[in-house]
C-alpha cells in the first residue's frame, strides 16, 4: 500500500513538471504546439507515405511503359505528364503482324500448360501417395531441368529441332516450355497433395472407388486452388519466355515477347508500339496474378506450416 | 450381411510384427470390439478387414469369400473413420450418396435412399451443408450415414466416437448401438475405450502385441479375465492386484508381503509357497470392522452414484468403490475387506489365470 501510493505521488510530480514547460510564453507555446501536431500527422500516415513511395519506384518502369503506350509519336521524348492520349500506338499494332504474334503467345502458353498439368499433376499425385523405392530421388531429378541456366540447353534444343523439322513451330516451343513447367507443376502439387488426408482417399476406396477414380472426384477436386495457381505460374512462364522463342522461331511461331524486339529496326525504333504491345503482353499476367494471387501465396508456402 | 472369418493372420511393418497370427470368428449380425492399448495392432487388424492394409499371411474370409486378394472397392464393406473422412467439396447429400452414385445407381434411387439414411439419424435438414459447416457429433453421424446408405456386408468402425467430448460420446454410443439393433449388420469397432466396448459389443476380442488376449462376452471378460492384462484392461477404475505368496495349508489365501492374509475360496492351479497376484476389483471390497485389513485413506472421489477411494494397503495404493456415501475423509483408517468369492488369482510371472 505504502510503495503504491509513493509511485503514484512519483507521477504526480512528474506530471507537475511537464505543466511548467507548457507554461511557458504564449508564442513558444504555440509554435511547439504546431510541431507536435506535425509530428503526429506524419507519424500516423508514416506508414502510408512508405507505401506509397516504395510503390511508385516499384511501379515506376510499369507506369512510365504504359503512359508511353497512349503518348502521341511526336511527343514521346517529352518529360511533361501532360498529353493528349491517343490509341494510334495500339491501331498501327493491330494492322501489322502483332496479332498473329500475340496468338502464337497465346497458344503455346495455352498448350504447354495444358500438357504440362496433364503429365505433371498424375505424375505428382504418384510421387506423393506411392511408397516406392527411390522415389525422393525420382522426385529431385526432375528438378535438373531448373537447376541449369537455360543457355545451357540451347544447342541441344536447336539441334534436335532442326533435325524433327520443329523448329519455328508452336509445338516445338510448347514442348520447350513443356519441359521447363513440368518440374514446377510436379513439385508444387506434390506440397497440395499432401495437405489431402490420405484417409479422404481410403474412404473414396471404400466407397467404391478405384485408385484413379478416387484422385480424380476426391483428390483432384481438393487441389483445385492450387491447380489454379499451378497453371497460371506455367502460362506466365511460358508467356514472358523470350530467350527460347528468339532462338527456335524465325517468322511462322514468333511470340509477342519477340514480335516486340522486331519494332527496334534499323531504320528507326517504334517506341509507340513498343510501349503498345508491352502493355498488351503484361496485360494478362497482371490480370492472372491479380485473379489468383491468394492461391498463389498459398501454393508457393503450403506445408510450410501446419495447418 | 455376412459372418467374417479370421484365420492365422499376420503381418509385420518392416521387421516389426504387428499382427502375429490371429484367429476369430465373427457370427453373422455380431457386433464385436477389438480393444487394446495404443499399438497393439487394433486398428491394423481392422485396416486389413478393409482392404487398406496388406496381409502377410494367413486369411480373412468374408461370408464363404476368400477377400486376402480383393481391393476395398470389391469387398462390400463400409467404413467410419476416427476422423469422420468426409468429403469437404461435397454436401451432406453427396457425401451420403457419393458410394452409390459409384455404383452407377440412378438418381432417383439414390435420392430415395439417401433421404431414408438421413432421416435414420436425424440428418434430414442439413443435406444440402457441407461439412465444416458441421458440429462434430453430426459428422459423425454423416460418416456413419454414408455407411449404412450402402447396405453392405459388415460395419468397420475404427475408433469412431474419440473425437467426441464426453457427453456425445455416451449419447452416440447409445446410437451406434441402436442401429445396429435395428439393421443387425455384422459390425467391427475398434476402441481403446473399453468402456464403450464392455457397454456395446456382443463379444470383445482384447489385444496385446499383436495377439488375442481374451475373446468373450463383456461380462464374460470382467467377470473371468483369463490372465492379469484383460483383468487390469477390462473395467474402470482398474482392478486392484495385491503381490504375495499362495496359502494352501487349510483356507486358501495369500499372504502379502506385508504379513496380510487376504481371503480366497479356492485355487484350482498353483501349489503352496507360489508368488501370485491377488486381482480384487473395486467394487468388492467391503467395510468389515470385526476382521477388516487396515487401510489409509489417501483420497475419496464422491462421484453421486458411488464414492471411490484410494487407500494404503499392504505397501501399495489400492482403489475401493463403495455404493453406500461413507463420511470417508484423507487420513482416515478404513476396515477394508474383499470378498472372497469375487478374488481373481493369477501366477505372478506369466499372469495367467490360477482360481
Amino acid at each position: 500500500m505504502t510503495s503504491a501510493s509513493g509511485t503514484w505521488s512519483a507521477d504526480k510530480i512528474e506530471l507537475g513538471h511537464d505543466e511548467g514547460i507548457a507554461a511557458g510564453p504564449v508564442r513558444a507555446a504555440g509554435s511547439l504546439a504546431g510541431a507536435t501536431r506535425r509530428r503526429s500527422w506524419l507519424s500516423r500516415h508514416a506508414r502510408a507515405l512508405t507505401v506509397a513511395l516504395l510503390l511508385v519506384v516499384v511501379l515506376s518502369p510499369f507506369l512510365w511503359l504504359v503512359q508511353l503506350a497512349f503518348r502521341p509519336a511526336a511527343d514521346i521524348f517529352d518529360d511533361s505528364l501532360l498529353f493528349t492520349p491517343t490509341l494510334d500506338g495500339f491501331i498501327s499494332l493491330l494492322q501489322g503482324n502483332f496479332p498473329k504474334s500475340f496468338g502464337n503467345s497465346l497458344l503455346v502458353s495455352t498448350l504447354s500448360t495444358c500438357f504440362s498439368l496433364l503429365i505433371g499433376v498424375p505424375a505428382a499425385y504418384a510421387l506423393t501417395r506411392w511408397n516406392f523405392k527411390g522415389r525422393d530421388r525420382i522426385a529431385l531429378w526432375i528438378l535438373v531441368t531448373r537447376m541449369a541456366p537455360p543457355i545451357a540447353f540451347t544447342i541441344p534444343f536447336f539441334l534436335a529441332y532442326q533435325y524433327l523439322g520443329l523448329q519455328d513451330t508452336v509445338v516445338g516451343l510448347a514442348i520447350v516450355y513443356l519441359t521447363f513447367n513440368l518440374a514446377i507443376v510436379i513439385w508444387l502439387m506434390q506440397t497440395f497433395f499432401e495437405a489431402v488426408p490420405a484417409t479422404l482417399e481410403e474412404a473414396a476406396w471404400i466407397d467404391g472407388c478405384g485408385i484413379w477414380q478416387a484422385f480424380w472426384r476426391v483428390s483432384l477436386p481438393l487441389t483445385a486452388p492450387g491447380l489454379a495457381a499451378t497453371a497460371v505460374l506455367c502460362f506466365i512462364f511460358s508467356w514472358n519466355d523470350f530467350f527460347y522463342a528468339l532462338i527456335l522461331t524465325r517468322t511462322n511461331a514468333i511470340t509477342a515477347p519477340v514480335a516486340i524486339v522486331n519494332f527496334l529496326q534499323y531504320e528507326g525504333w517504334e517506341w509507340t508500339k513498343i510501349a503498345a504491345s508491352g502493355t498488351l503482353v503484361m496485360f494478362p499476367v497482371v490480370v492472372f496474378t491479380v485473379l489468383v494471387r491468394k492461391y498463389l501465396v498459398r501454393g508457393l508456402t503450403a506445408g510450410g506450416v501446419k495447418d | 450381411m455376412a459372418s467374417i472369418t479370421i484365420r492365422q493372420l499376420a503381418k509385420n511393418f518392416g521387421p516389426a510384427p504387428v499382427i502375429r497370427g490371429i484367429d476369430i470368428g465373427i457370427r453373422d449380425g455380431e457386433f464385436v470390439a477389438l480393444v487394446g492399448p495404443s499399438g497393439c495392432g487394433k486398428s491394423t487388424l481392422l485396416r486389413m478387414i478393409a482392404g487398406l492394409e496388406s496381409i502377410d499371411a494367413g486369411e480373412i474370409l468374408l461370408g464363404d469369400r476368400r477377400i486376402n486378394d480383393v481391393a476395398p472397392r470389391d469387398r462390400d464393406v463400409a467404413m467410419v473413420f476416427q476422423n469422420y473422412a468426409l468429403y469437404p467439396h461435397m454436401t451432406v447429400g453427396q457425401n451420403l450418396g457419393f458410394g452409390l452414385t459409384i455404383q452407377g445407381l440412378k438418381p432417383a434411387d439414390i435420392a430415395r435412399r439417401v433421404r431414408q439414411a438421413a432421416e435414420t439419424l436425424g440428418l434430414g435438414d442439413l443435406l444440402d451443408r457441407r461439412p465444416r459447416q458441421l458440429s462434430g457429433g453430426q459428422r459423425q453421424r454423416v460418416a456413419m450415414g454414408r455407411a449404412i446408405v450402402r447396405q453392405p456386408q459388415a460395419f468397420l468402425f475404427d475408433e469412431p466416437l474419440s473425437n467426441l467430448d464426453a457427453k456425445l460420446r455416451v449419447q452416440m454410443r447409445t446410437e451406434i448401438k441402436a442401429l445396429h439393433q435395428r439393421l443387425g449388420t455384422t459390425t467391427v469397432y475398434v476402441t481403446h475405450d473399453q468402456v464403450e466396448a464392455m457397454t456395446m459389443a456382443d463379444r470383445i476380442v482384447v489385444l496385446k502385441d499383436g495377439l488375442i488376449e481374451q475373446v468373450g462376452a463383456p461380462l464374460e471378460l470382467y467377470d473371468r479375465p483369463r490372465n492379469a492384462f484383460v483383468a487390469g484392461f477390462i473395467g474402470s477404475p482398474a482392478m486392484n492386484f495385491i503381490p504375495g505368496r499362495l496359502q494352501l495349508d487349510g483356507a486358501p489365501s495369500v499372504l502379502t508381503d506385508d504379513g496380510l492374509r487376504l481371503p480366497l475360496t479356492s485355487a484350482s492351479r498353483g501349489a503352496h509357497g507360489d508368488r501370485v497376484l491377488y486381482g480384487t476389483r473395486p467394487e468388492h471390497f467391503t467395510i468389515d470392522p470385526s476382521r477388516g485389513l487396515s487401510a489409509d485413506v489417501i483420497v475419496v472421489e464422491p462421484t453421486g452414484a458411488e464414492t471411490q477411494v484410494a487407500l494404503r494397503l499392504a505397501g501399495q495404493t489400492v482403489m475401493a468403490a463403495f455404493r453406500d456415501r461413507i463420511g470417508a475423509r484423507p487420513g482416515d483408517r478404513l476396515a477394508l475387506w474383499p470378498v472372497p468369492g469375487e478374488a481373481h488369482l493369477f501366477d505372478a510371472a506369466g499372469g495367467q489365470r490360477l482360481n
